[in-house]
């Protein structure tokens, strides 16, 4: 598509959009060129019949914006978002909030899979899921395998663990990771022990080897 | 005197009754596959300093590159809202700390303020701190430091998003805010 | 009936969904953790809850007790990590002491036993270090190794033996006045 007609359809889709989400892709104005404020202005109204929010969209584009990416590498991050987004508005159902959405899309890029998420909307129905869920896609950027990640959320979670301390623990597994623990083993490792609290102990996490069973 | 010590003690009356009900009301255990998988438990560390001296720790084991980063997540300024809905509460002030001393300026960009590269100006403070504080309503947000107006720097000592859309992996902070969580489900 | 069956069977059952023949287990160890968790925090309701969860979380995490046959010694394991806890959150140097209830309920129990004695031991190790108390009991009371205190504890040999060490050394000063007026 040349400037013009970008331009002239990109206002035609914005003039059709409802109120809110066309404030939201506005913000996209100035900071990025008519083409690629069509195509994104495009993606958003498609993405919006999959019952996927806005913002987060608008977000992504405004951070290529921000970093001088290319209209045609914006366009591509926001499709992969909207595609993770409309996933993980399956996955966890109509209910979910925004920031449940912008998790477990994280939680879907990292390989949690939708069932994964499914499996956590429908154990725990009424509850908020972003910080499972985020701290899922956490572990993963960190090394964790995503089973395990997934697994080790799972487990903590039929135990009670509060959000609070699904963070703590996942800050634990950082710092054994970056003391030089396997990332899959630690994860596991660390949480058996919040399960069957294990001794608490200050300093290097790293255990000396076991000896070996007879 | 230790003879004296290794006679066992005999618990009050009741005391098995009481554990025993406290065993039937806990959640089933874990199967046994779960823990073939979650492997040897581990003892769990827990840093012996506070907050910030912790955050400085973490920074000297992430320093790679020039920048050294810190940040720590202080209580909720009001109280959360006990909300049904996972959207509730109020949230918590962040706080964002680089330490970059040949720097001009430092600002904050993410997901929380458009990835605008100047509306959050961070405050330099002394060898080169640069801090703000920034409140957030619940949810995960992928952000960066912006030096100097134009080099994208990720936060050391913060969790990184999966994969990098533009080239330069952003962080990503948390911030909770939900209503308490109960146990069980299947596994 | 659960009374012959060995700590590993009774282990092996409640895993695999058998939830009351773990009373068998309770029945077992309950006199001997109890001993381990009043000497620890030197109170004995205190040491009764500890005791509770200690159980209660031993039940939940029943299929991570990888050796079933040494049960007693991965429950401990446990113990000790309950009865820091419940130390943690109390105050410093609050309750620390017997009460005088507690000594006659003792008394009552062991009449073989010389209650004085024990609550002046009982007072001597509520004032040692907890660290030092924790490891002279591992050590002296529950007859572990050194290996496996290390593994219960989380701390390296070398700084358990000194804690044993330091903790006999005080307990001895602390006890030898106490013994000259009771045979003086």
């Amino acid at each position: 598509m040349n400037g013009r007609i970008a331009a002239v359809a990109a206002a035609a889709v914005l003039l059709a959009l409802p109120p809110a989400l066309a404030a939201q892709v506005d913000r996209l104005a100035g900071r990025v060129d008519e083409r690629t404020l069509a195509a994104v202005t495009a993606l958003v109204d498609s993405a919006r019949a999959s019952g996927v929010p806005a913002t987060p969209l608008v977000n992504k584009a405004l951070e290529g914006a921000s970093k001088g990416a290319s209209g045609e590498r914006i366009a591509a991050a926001v499709r992969a978002l909207a595609g993770d987004l409309a996933g993980a508005r399956v996955a966890l159902g109509p209910g979910a909030s925004e920031p449940e959405l912008v998790a477990g899309a994280a939680a879907l890029r990292a390989g949690a899979g939708p069932a994964y998420l499914a499996r956590l909307r429908s154990t725990y129905p009424r509850e908020s899921l972003v910080v499972p869920l985020a701290v899922t896609a956490d572990l993963v950027a960190r090394g964790v395998p995503a089973d395990t990640a997934t697994r080790t959320v799972l487990a903590l979670m039929h135990e009670g663990v509060q959000d609070a301390d699904l963070v703590a623990f996942r800050q634990s597994v950082e710092r054994d990771i970056a003391l030089g623990a396997p990332a899959g083993g630690t994860a596991a490792a660390l949480a058996g022990a919040v399960i069957t609290g294990e001794p608490v102990m200050p300093g290097n996490n790293i255990p000396p080897p076991r000896p070996r069973k007879p | 005197m230790s003879a004296e010590l290794r006679l066992p003690v005999e618990a009050s009356a009741g005391f098995e009754a009481r554990v025993m009900a406290a065993v039937r009301r806990a959640p089933a255990p874990l199967p046994e596959r779960v823990w073939a998988w979650l492997g040897e438990p581990r003892a769990l560390a827990v840093s012996p300093l506070g907050g910030l001296a912790a955050a400085a720790v973490l920074a000297l084991l992430f320093a790679g590159g020039t920048w050294a980063a810190l940040r720590t997540a202080r209580a909720p300024v009001a109280a959360p809202a006990a909300a049904a809905q996972p959207a509730g509460g109020a949230g918590s002030v962040v706080t964002f700390v680089l330490v970059a001393p040949r720097a001009r300026t430092v600002a904050l960009a993410g997901d929380f303020d458009g990835w605008d590269r100047t509306r959050l100006p961070m405050r330099r403070g002394a060898s080169g701190l640069w801090t703000l504080d920034v409140p957030l309503a619940p949810g995960r947000y992928q952000y960066a430091f912006v030096v100097d107006g134009r080099q994208f720097v990720a936060d050391p000592s913060a969790p990184r998003a999966v994969g990098d859309d533009f080239g330069e992996p952003n962080s990503v902070v948390t911030v909770s805010g939900g209503a308490p969580r109960g146990a069980g489900g299947a596994l | 009936m659960s009374g012959d069956a060995s700590d590993g069977e009774l282990v092996r059952r409640v895993a695999a969904g058998d939830t009351e023949v773990f009373s068998g287990l309770v029945a077992r160890h309950r006199a001997r953790a109890l001993r381990y968790a009043v000497a620890m925090l030197g109170d004995r309701a205190d040491a009764e809850e500890a005791l509770q969860d200690a159980f209660v979380r031993a039940y939940r995490g029943i299929g991570s007790c990888r050796e079933p046959d040494r049960f007693g010694a991965w429950f401990l394991r446990i113990l000790v990590n309950r009865c820091r806890t419940r130390a943690a959150a109390r105050r410093r140097g609050a309750a620390l002491f017997v009460r005088d209830d507690l000594a006659v309920e003792r008394a009552a129990a062991r009449p073989d036993g010389d209650p004085e004695w024990r609550e002046e031991i009982q007072r001597a190790l509520a004032r040692l270090d907890a660290l030092q108390r924790e490891a002279f009991l591992l050590k002296h009371v529950e007859e572990r190794e050194y290996e496996e205190m290390a593994r219960l504890t989380g701390a390296r040999i070398p700084a358990l033996k000194m804690r044993v060490k330091r903790a006999c050394d005080r307990l001895r000063e602390m006890l030898r006045e106490v013994d000259h007026d009771r045979t003086g």
